[in-house]
């Protein structure tokens, strides 16, 4: 009952965001604050319950750890809580929901702390998760985070395969839907936008948001939708650093070295 | 072409090597994650923050261990030998690593070292009078530098962090001021690096610091050699394992050593230790890099060497000498 008004809460707060389609969002606790685990201290503390937003039916959770080892998930209503993590590093949750000629998925990356997998993440990327699926190519290093301003690469599959010339559909809860098409090689790039509101000096001090993509792919008569959802944090080379003075300060520096070097002039000496 | 076989030739070439691997590696040998860096401890400042780097450098976890594990000990009452394993493992990786190759790391790895040496190879070339080497007392007076920075920045400041009696800024303190983090990532095309933080006094301080010393080291590398180096605290880092390194510096002077002081003046770190009398001993200084210039522009056959376990794999001779200062004649012109 209280994740169905918390899920009722979040759908009212995220109206129009997300057309319709199936998607991961962070659990909004009461305080308006994401629900994280404690984690070391820097990088992102990560999500421990999600829901599965505009969900209705039967759907399929799995969640794939950093091993590559794979574990199913059953949703309350809406809402998922996350296992406790025994391995370190990137997990995908993974949402499949079918039809008759419908399969609609939602997949988003986490990162845990823990007994570090000897894996590359980019074994985890490349596995095939789901029909059509928009993998981050690459996704964010460890103990970073997507930020706004800056620009991001990913690629589009369709059965494991590039699907080139499709349209992505890029949305955040404050800037509206943007469009990109897939190239060749079914990659695309992203600039997540600088959309932060009330914005504190720190970057702890301000809570990250949410980014969407989707896209959606017709082939016979089946209709493939997909979404990855990840946060975004603000950039602080938007606020409160500032990289012409930066410039300046290295200047600055450069031109204390030539005043050092016109001293030196006069006592140098020639070196061995 | 055989006049221009020298070590430091050999040395510039296995330098530019390692710089594309170190920045660039992560495009071609490992991936772009932390996790799949080659070492993930290396001793040499290679960058963490350059994301397309092949591996970086171990004073970044050492200030994480500092400020989020080690500090546990006094927050939390964590164990000492849980809260000590990531460091353990850290260091012991730097000690395999300098038991291969000592601190070669410097003069023959390193991308802020290689990145110096171009730059004062800029400079001879634009014609700027080359400051020869600086004065003992200098010397003397710049050595402690790099001792307190790698205490205070890379260890006691980190772990009073963790343990709540300072802010956030003060958690990675020498990376904040790195210039290889500057360099490393503007070298793959990302500026973000170069900022002012007005966040608070601690961040704007240590931003400051940053971009000043990261222009006044260009600007000096331009006519002195090494100028950051001698502050560095990776040296500090790789001394403490110096006495295990397989790879050596080693000074048999007897009767032929004289004394004559050229070693002093080829060598880019101003040890004038090496030119002391020492029979069949191991001289490997604590700022030196291995660079080889006091071997090559020694006049004496076997006075000084390098040393790999038992076997001598380069000595100073009559020959090299006459050869080395013809070239370095040549490349000064
Ligand atoms: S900023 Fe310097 S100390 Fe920190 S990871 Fe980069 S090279 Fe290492
Ligand atoms: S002393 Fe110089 S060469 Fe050695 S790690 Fe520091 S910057 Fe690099
Ligand atoms: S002592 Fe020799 S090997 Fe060491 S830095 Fe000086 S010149 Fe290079």
């Amino acid at each position: 009952m209280k994740n169905g008004l918390a899920a009722l809460l979040i759908a009212s707060s995220l109206w129009g965001y997300g057309n319709g389609v199936i998607y991961w969002a962070p659990h909004i606790s009461h305080g308006g604050e994401h629900s994280h685990s404690k984690h070391g201290g820097h990088g992102m503390g990560e999500t421990t319950m999600l829901h599965a937003m505009n969900l209705e039916g039967n759907s399929t959770v799995t969640l794939i750890k950093p091993d590559l080892s794979k574990e199913d998930l059953n949703l309350t209503d809406t809402a998922l809580t996350l296992p406790k993590a025994s391995i370190g590093g990137y997990y995908a949750l993974v949402l499949t929901h079918r039809t008759d000629n419908q399969v609609d998925s939602a997949i988003r990356y986490l990162s845990q702390q823990g007994r570090p997998s000897k894996i590359s993440p980019t074994k985890l990327t490349a596995l095939p998760k789901t029909d059509l699926e928009i993998v981050p190519d690459p996704l964010h290093r460890e103990h970073d985070h997507y930020t706004a301003s800056k620009s991001y690469h990913f690629v589009l599959r369709l059965h494991n395969h590039a699907l080139a010339n499709t349209t992505i559909f890029l949305e955040t809860r404050d800037t509206p839907v943007q469009t990109v098409t897939t190239d060749t090689d079914g990659k695309f790039t992203v600039t997540l936008p600088n959309d932060f509101k009330n914005v504190q000096i720190g970057r702890s001090e301000n809570k990250p948001s949410e980014f969407l993509l989707t896209t959606q792919y017709r082939e016979g008569d089946t209709l493939y939708k997909t979404a990855l959802t990840m946060p975004y944090s603000l950039n602080p080379n938007d606020y409160w650093q500032s990289q012409k003075y930066g410039a300046g300060a290295v200047f600055i520096g450069f031109l204390g070295g030539l005043f050092l070097y016109r001293r030196s002039k006069k006592t140098g000496v020639p070196r061995g | 072409m055989d006049k221009l076989l020298t070590v430091t030739a050999l040395r510039r070439v296995i330098q530019l090597t390692a710089f594309v691997f170190f920045v660039y590696g992560a495009m071609i040998f490992t991936t772009f994650y932390t996790g799949d860096k080659l070492t993930q401890s290396l001793p040499a400042l290679s960058c963490a923050y350059d994301m397309k780097g092949g591996d970086f450098c171990t004073l970044i976890p050492l200030q994480h261990q500092m400020d989020h594990r080690v500090s546990s000990i006094f927050t939390q009452g964590e164990k000492v030998l849980p809260a000590l394993m990531g460091t353990l493992i850290t260091l012991g990786t730097v000690a395999v690593l300098i038991l291969i190759l000592n601190k070669a790391f410097c003069g023959w790895l390193c991308p802020l070292g290689f990145f110096q040496d171009v730059f004062t190879m800029i400079g001879t070339k634009l014609g700027l009078t080359q400051l020869g080497s600086l004065s003992r007392e200098a010397v003397n007076k710049i050595r402690p530098i790099k001792w307190f920075i790698f205490l205070f920045l890379v260890l006691i400041l980190p772990l009073l962090t963790g343990i709540g009696f300072l802010g956030h800024e003060w958690g990675n303190p020498y990376c904040s001021i790195c210039p290889s983090r500057i360099m490393t990532t503007a070298m793959g095309g990302d500026m973000s690096q170069v900022y002012i933080s007005q966040a608070n006094w601690g961040y704007f301080t240590l931003s400051l610091i940053a971009d000043l010393m990261f222009g006044l080291m260009v600007a000096l590398a331009l006519f002195v050699r090494q100028p950051f180096c001698r502050i560095c605290p990776m040296l500090p880092m790789q001394t403490l394992f110096k006495k295990i390194g397989l790879l050596r510096l080693v000074k048999n002077g007897d009767s032929h050593c004289d004394s004559c002081g050229n070693c002093v003046k080829a060598c880019p770190m101003d040890i004038y230790e090496i030119q002391d009398q020492a029979e069949n001993k191991n001289i490997t200084h604590a700022d030196c890099t291995l660079c080889g210039r006091c071997v090559e522009f020694c006049p004496h056959d076997g006075v000084m060497n390098f040393k790999y376990g038992p076997i001598t794999i380069l000595s100073s001779s009559k020959e090299s000498f006459k050869k080395r200062t013809k070239i370095d004649k040549w490349w000064k012109e």
